[in-house]
């Protein structure tokens, strides 16, 4: 009866998840507000069962009174957020909640498969920041000045990623040292870092103001990627250098800083490669592992080679939960989970959480396609790119694509600091997001003019002060006009309109 | 930067002008996707079995909890290996024909290899029907795993392994113009139905009996290596037929000295007597004239250097020769010695390119799965590898072969066939002191070739066997037998 039951949850989850993949491209295109909310409603219905019928399985299997009661306490903290968040934040984007919310439950199904404690340290660690990030659009809105602060973030930021050189602080991690231990509790600076390291590219990109200060911007730039490949986290270092170019690339739109981004890229590879090779020993292996696992598979190809018979041995429908082997993948809870996913929920599961990841993405750019603030679009465009290529980082290596870096794929690895940092990004994009649907709030634009700094950086003072207020204006009315079109109610109940322009 | 965002708010103008870049890395990023997607499903369609068959693989144990393994299949209908289950109820593998399959089909306990290893996913896979599944599922009973059915055929495996002997060696079968092994035996073998204590024996001697010598053993090629140095000679030489070269028996090359076997003097021999005698000296001569690199090329696209698509264990060939290697190495690669090395299955499959016409067909032991009442699951089709050689070179060679038969090296051994045999000999030293062993390589019925048979035995010069003998048998056997 018990591998019945399992068996059906098996593809009920199968479809589930596809509807909801469905979904979250369908409720791209423009159709009415009343059938967005109702789509949106749907997208909940389809993670409840989903999430279900994960846990009922996996109650099946180990039969343990804790695991109903942490199904229990997840139901809770989910839809409390998720009402209570839109409650709050009547702008934000309940695409971005339920997607959020729905990461995390998948990671909670898997790390309870693989190892219970994880699953509920995760969890704890994950709900201490729904909270906390629950302030940040505030934030976003009362704290104008963030965009001041080039300096502090680069002095931070390096410092920051810097401990791990701290004897007895930093400390080794799967060949690399990238990893600090305080009193017990481990961390990464770099995941915290990252959410610095764009706010300080999109500070310094609109303050600069010449190419001496483009230059800096550079230097400074490069200063944080050194330290990162001292600490041989490649991973962490090729995010940087990603996020980087790209923002570059937005903030001067010369289409040449691609090209020489990308060639850059491949020279400072081949040259840092053979310079190096004894610092980075341990990445002349993946290369190996990943050229040829089987080969190696005594050594270093054993983790890739692992991972790919989990894959394959799951096939496209899955063994279902609890009935594969991810067991045999070495960390398997963090770097290698999608390979469990597709073990046992199934190849065809883990496509649609990548296209998933990919409509998170697709939101992220609109909203920085939206966003007029030129300091916001520099960082939700920087956290965009930071996440998605994170993502193609992680599936990419745990499936042979590319060679594996070692890095978490968002929200679902266990990894306390990786979901800290993912929730802050998340979190920050969702301030953006009410920020832009609020109107760009006269206050901030007022403030924003109001601060001498802020004027004294542009040319000619008086005449762009003139400018600067003739384009506030015509702004305000474009937004009056935009406002004027639509039906009044609507406006105040669906924000989710934003994404249908 | 500019103007229009001093006060950090872009202007409608100056934001879709921004979004230029935004719109670049989305396509750009949603393509690495599309690629990545499009891995994944190759993975899953192409690739994945022989991922799963790996026997580094402990989830075949989680499918032989479910599933009861099938049975493997020769072309002819005979068991090769089953599944039983002992008094005390416990599943073991048997073997009836023990021996005589020990390499093709392997074994599957203490690791995996042959048949065992490569259909393994197929023999733990079950298309029962779905109520009799469901059934045994509720029952919590296991399902019977399909069976695969070989391309391997009883009679002329039986014929090779009797043929070989007590001598050490390698044989195998093919058909060239679909691929299908028909036949693979190495020696000295083992018996599967032991292969515990087989294994177990091996850690303690050096003997290699578990190794398959057909798809692992790296021998010198020696002489049939002429065939592809003709070829590389008639593409340099379009008067390759007004070639003459006066054999006195041994000649010195760059300083290498060369003779012929047993210091024959062949006298005036032109390309086609210098194949059928296999004359050492005019193929000195003939190395000496080629290009090296264009020599190297040829040999690549032959598959030397290279991975075969062959699905299980083997080693690849190794052709030494490039454009910056000294002239005084060519003599001897010129007549298959030198650092030259070949597996018998690579041998068999240039073979088959020639009889084919120039088109190498992918060599495959699986011929179709079957679900355990008899239905068909999966055919496995022929598949082109790719077109080697033109149509006409390959005709060129096979009328060269054609005079070692008919008045040549193996003529002895082919005199009163009832089909046409082309092929080539060789003896292939291995040693200082001339011990060599002994090689042939061809295929009957010449202008529409039926099977390619390769044949080594090991050290034929100390035990008298003849390689050319050995194919003989196994031609006669398919005539009388199989076709």
């Amino acid at each position: 009866m018990v591998t019945i039951l399992s068996e059906i949850a098996k593809y009920l989850i199968i479809f589930f998840m596809v509807l909801y993949t469905v979904k979250c491209f369908t409720v791209l295109k423009p159709v009415s507000s009343d059938r967005k909310r109702r789509a949106l409603n749907v997208q909940i219905f389809y993670v409840f069962m989903i999430h279900f019928l994960c846990y009922m399985t996996l109650y099946l299997h180990y039969q343990k009174k804790s695991i109903l009661i942490f199904y229990v306490v997840q139901m809770i903290v989910s839809i409390t957020y998720m009402v209570s968040y839109h409650a709050i934040y009547k702008e934000s984007s309940r695409l971005i909640t339920n997607n959020m919310s729905f990461l995390l439950l998948i990671g909670y199904v898997m790390l309870t498969r693989l190892d219970f404690d994880l699953a509920k340290k995760q969890f704890i660690f994950a709900t201490i920041m729904l909270v906390v990030t629950a302030f940040i659009p505030m934030l976003i809105m009362k704290i104008p000045q963030v965009r001041n602060w080039n300096v502090f973030y680069a002095i931070f930021g390096i410092g920051f990623l810097a401990t791990v050189f701290i004897p007895h602080v930093g400390i080794d991690k799967y060949g690399s040292n990238n990893w600090i231990s305080i009193g017990g509790f481990s961390m990464q600076p770099m995941e915290i870092v990252k959410i610095i390291f764009v706010f300080f590219l999109a500070s310094s990109f609109l303050k600069a103001k010449d190419f001496k200060d483009m230059m800096k911007t550079v230097i400074v730039a490069g200063l944080f990627m050194l330290v990162l490949v001292a600490e041989k986290d490649l991973g962490g270092a090729v995010i940087f250098f990603m996020v980087f170019v790209m923002m570059l690339y937005l903030a001067t739109g010369k289409h040449m800083i691609l090209i020489g981004g990308g060639l850059g890229g491949s020279v400072i590879a081949v040259v840092g490669y053979m310079l190096l090779k004894d610092h980075f020993s341990h990445v002349t292996v993946r290369i190996d592992a990943w050229l040829n696992p089987i080969e190696y598979i005594d050594g270093s190809g054993y983790q890739v080679a692992q991972s790919l018979f989990a894959i394959g041995s799951g096939g496209f429908e899955g063994s279902g939960l609890c009935r594969g082997l991810p067991t045999s993948i070495p960390v398997v809870t963090s770097d290698f989970i999608f390979a469990a996913i597709c073990e046992e929920l199934g190849v065809i599961f883990g496509l649609c959480l990548l296209l998933m990841y990919l409509s998170c993405f697709i939101y992220f750019i609109n909203i920085s396609m939206k966003v007029r603030d030129a300091f916001y679009k520099n960082v939700a465009f920087g956290f965009t790119i930071c996440f998605i290529f994170q993502i193609f980082l992680n599936v990419g290596g745990v499936v042979k694509f590319i060679p594996s870096t070692g890095v978490t794929l968002p929200l679902v690895s266990y990894g306390v600091s990786s979901v800290v940092s993912t929730l802050i990004m998340f979190g920050i994009i969702q301030g953006i997001c009410v920020l832009e649907n609020s109107g760009v709030d006269k206050n901030v634009t007022q403030r924003l003019s109001g601060q001498t700094e802020w004027t004294e950086n542009s040319s000619g003072v008086r005449d762009s002060q003139k400018q600067n207020k003739r384009r506030k204006t015509e702004y305000r009315d474009e937004q009056k006009r935009t406002r004027a079109q639509k039906p009044a109610d609507t406006r105040k109940t669906e924000s989710d309109e934003f994404w249908g322009e | 930067m500019n103007s229009g965002e001093n006060d950090g708010i872009l202007d409608k103008k100056t934001n879709d002008k921004k979004n230029i870049p935004v719109l670049v890395i989305t396509y750009f990023v949603v393509l690495i996707f599309i690629c990545m997607f499009a891995y994944i499903i190759v993975f899953m369609v192409r690739d994945s079995r022989t991922f799963i068959a790996n026997s580094y693989n402990d989830r075949q144990s989680l499918y032989a909890e479910k599933i009861t393994k099938g049975s493997i299949i020769s072309s002819d209908g005979n068991i090769l290996a089953e599944t039983l289950t002992d008094d005390e109820g416990n599943e073991y593998r048997n073997y009836p024909y023990a021996n005589v399959f020990a390499h093709a089909v392997g074994y599957d306990s203490n690791g995996q290899a042959g048949l065992e290893m490569s259909s393994a996913y197929y023999l733990l896979t079950s298309n029962q029907n779905i109520v009799t599944q469901t059934y045994n599922k509720l029952k919590n009973e296991k399902s019977i795993g399909n069976n695969v059915v070989s391309t391997l055929n009883s009679t002329m495996q039986s014929t090779a392994y009797d043929a070989l002997g007590y001598n050490d060696g390698a044989v195998v079968v093919m058909e060239p113009d679909t691929g299908k092994i028909l036949a693979m035996v190495s020696k000295p073998d083992f018996d599967p139905n032991d292969i515990d204590n087989v294994i177990e024996q091996s850690q303690d001697s050096d003997s290699s009996y578990l190794l398959n010598r057909a798809t692992q053993g790296l021998y010198p090629p020696g002489s049939t290596f002429k065939i592809l140095t003709a070829l590389e000679y008639i593409h340099e030489n379009s008067n390759y037929q007004k070639y003459s070269y006066e054999c006195e028996g041994e000649d010195i090359f760059d300083g290498v000295q060369i003779h012929c076997s047993d210091y024959a003097v062949h006298g005036t021999v032109d390309l086609a007597d210098s194949i059928a005698k296999s004359c050492n000296t005019s193929f000195a001569n003939i190395g000496m004239h080629l290009n090296k690199q264009s020599y190297r090329d040829l040999c690549e696209k032959f598959l030397f250097n290279k991975d075969l698509p062959y699905d299980g264990y083997y080693r690849k060939s190794q052709f030494k020769l490039n454009a910056t290697s000294d002239d005084s190495d060519i003599p001897q690669t010129a007549i298959g010695q030198g650092d030259t090395l070949i597996t018998p299955l690579h041998s068999a499959m240039i073979m088959s390119t020639i009889a084919n016409g120039g088109v190498m067909m992918t060599p495959y032991m699986i011929d179709r799965i079957e679900s355990c009442d008899g239905n068909l699951v999966k055919t496995f089709k022929p598949e082109t590898y790719g077109k080697i050689i033109s149509a006409s070179d390959a005709r060129t060679l096979k009328d060269l072969m054609l005079g070692v038969t008919s008045y040549g090296t193996a003529s002895d051994a082919f005199a009163d066939t009832s089909y046409t045999i082309a092929g080539k000999t060789g003896t292939a030293e291995f040693n200082e002191n001339m011990d060599s062993h002994s090689w042939f390589v061809g295929f009957s019925n010449v202008d529409d070739p039926d099977i390619v048979v390769c044949v080594i035995v090991e050290n034929a010069s100390s035990t008298g066997a003849s390689a050319k003998y050995i194919a003989r048998q196994l031609f006669d056997a398919y005539y009388n037998y199989v076709k």
